[in-house]
């Protein structure tokens, strides 16, 4: 079986005036060991849902998910989220933060903060550890956001558009940091993303899903070599294949010809 | 500036009323406040009065804190608690703390804390906090204590929570590293606004028969005397006090919460 298997899995919501919201609808994947798997979609097609259900934030209204045989049922220390909101604790220093996850496994002041400031070494802040949330930038926040979470250590790492708040060349740096870290530490990773360009670039798959309800449209295998040139023919190729599918969904949306 | 106006206005009318047991001079209580350590109508000096009433109003504010604070905690996270104590709540809240001083004599009556420890006669500052008192001092601290704690912990913003749980935290360690640090602002604001209303109460609970030292005991014994430079000058030190006490919280919450004022 797959490292990551989604079965079947619906999600409904109860909206506003008590009616049922569908979500996501029979959604199935999987992904294995390993794998940068992209997600892409339109904004509202329950990409972020769909994270929360596989970080046991949240459980499936239907259906299965199962990390490694094991059926994700809650929270497990084994998968872990970056959200798109800076969500680090803005009483504690960076070294504070990243050291989270250790101090909740009791282990000891020394120890934690010799292994957080190989993180933080890791994603470009060496120096930074003493400061606060308040006084870096949001690039640097994100960065302190996976720096938190790989020191978790888990097996399978969600991202939801960690780096969609931040300007393009701060992205772009990021990304080819990502990459670089997902390539030593060997860690399985999703990422979801609403711009093409960032899931050309950084996956070895992209799934595609569309919305209302959400649901997976199609996939791509991405096997240019890395590192990725954004300016090469290939990668442009595949951008554009994928953009022209993107505006597909979006017009037979536009015209109310939805297929369920 | 504005001062200065209602000083030299306050000279003037002392001056023209020629009658210190109506409006005594200015020069007459600043003689009163520079000498903190004189007797005053053989009830000791002002800073003895002033020790007295501190000395109630930290105890019981003391007792609302270790009981407000986790209280709060408790209530503004679980919906349980927060159906068990919501009622009685909404009920207690309107009653004004000073209107508690009547039957907490009734029920207190003039025991001491020296007394329920059984000890009979004491020249110690325990011999002067009566129970009654620190019973009114604790309902007027906890309220805002407890109110605002319960909206510290309502307000710790979802994400910080989620981000905890994802990382391994249980349930104590969220409360003790995520809920509490995250509620500490607004602990710290209900804890300056518990201590002012504490401070207010104790003057008025002071001034009730049966009290025997403190400010507003003070107080009201130099208005039966007519002693009007002693009266104001005691109210100029509840209000210097007052201030004191206020700061005195406002510098530890801002050293531990720059956060929050940093966050946009």
């Amino acid at each position: 079986m797959s490292f990551l298997a989604v079965n079947r899995v619906k999600k409904v919501y109860w909206g506003e005036r008590k009616e049922e919201v569908i979500a996501l609808a029979d959604l199935s994947f999987a992904c294995e060991q390993g794998e940068f798997l992209c997600i892409v979609g339109p904004t509202g097609c329950g990409k972020t849902t769909l994270l929360r259900l596989i970080a046991g934030l949240e459980r499936p209204t239907s259906g299965e998910i199962h990390i490694q045989d094991k059926i994700v049922d809650g929270l497990n220390l084994d998968t872990t989220l970056v959200f798109q909101q800076y969500s680090l604790l803005p009483w504690r220093n960076v070294i504070d933060n990243v050291a989270f996850s250790m101090e909740m496994k009791n282990i000891n002041k020394k120890e934690r903060y010799a292994e957080a400031s190989q993180f933080i070494s890791l994603v470009g802040l060496r120096g930074f550890e003493q400061a606060f949330p308040y006084e870096l930038s949001g690039g640097m926040q994100q960065r302190v956001a996976i720096a938190r979470a790989l020191a978790h250590n888990p097996k399978l790492l969600l991202l939801d558009e960690p780096f969609g708040a931040l300007d393009e060349r701060t992205r772009h740096r990021l990304q080819e940091e990502l990459l670089t870290i997902w390539q030593q530490q060997t860690k399985t990773i999703v990422f979801v993303t609403h711009t093409i360009d960032e899931a050309v670039f950084l996956a070895s798959r992209i799934l595609v899903m569309r919305d209302r309800p959400g649901r997976i449209e199609t996939e791509y295998k991405i096997s240019l070599p890395r590192p990725r040139k954004r300016r090469s023919k290939e990668f442009l190729d595949v951008h554009i294949k994928i953009r022209e599918d993107l505006e597909k969904i979006l017009t037979t949306d536009d015209k109310g010809g939805d297929a369920l | 500036m504005l001062p200065l106006i209602i000083i030299g206005a306050w000279e003037y009318f002392a001056v023209r009323a020629d009658n210190p047991a109506l409006l005594p001079r200015v020069e007459a209580v600043i003689n009163r406040l520079v000498h903190p350590f004189a007797d005053l109508l053989d009830t000791g000096s002002y800073v003895r009065h002033v020790i007295v009433s501190a000395s109630r109003v930290v105890l019981g504010f003391i007792l609302a804190a270790l009981i407000g604070i986790p209280l709060g905690l408790l209530v503004g996270r679980y919906l349980l608690f927060h159906r068990l104590f919501s009622p009685i709540i909404e009920i207690l809240r309107p009653l004004c703390p000073i209107a508690w001083i009547p039957f907490a004599m009734a029920i207190f009556k003039t025991y001491t804390i020296a007394e329920v420890f059984g000890v009979r006669y004491t020249t110690t500052i325990f011999g002067h906090i009566q129970l009654g008192m620190l019973f009114v001092i604790f309902y007027g601290g906890f309220f805002p204590i407890f109110l605002n704690t319960i909206h510290g912990v309502k307000s710790v913003k979802n994400i910080f929570i989620e981000s905890a749980l994802l990382l391994g935290a249980e349930q104590h360690k969220l409360f003790r590293k995520v809920i509490f640090p995250a509620s500490l602002p607004a602990i710290l604001t209900g804890l300056r606004v518990g201590l002012g209303i504490s401070w207010m109460v104790i003057i008025a609970a002071e001034m009730l028969p049966g009290s025997d030292a403190g400010i507003g005991y003070l107080i009201m014994f130099s208005y039966q005397l007519a002693e009007m430079d002693i009266l104001i000058a005691s109210m100029i030190l509840i209000g210097a006090v007052g201030a004191l006490l206020s700061y005195g919280v406002k510098f530890m919450s801002d050293r531990t919460s720059v956060w929050q004022a940093k966050e946009r």
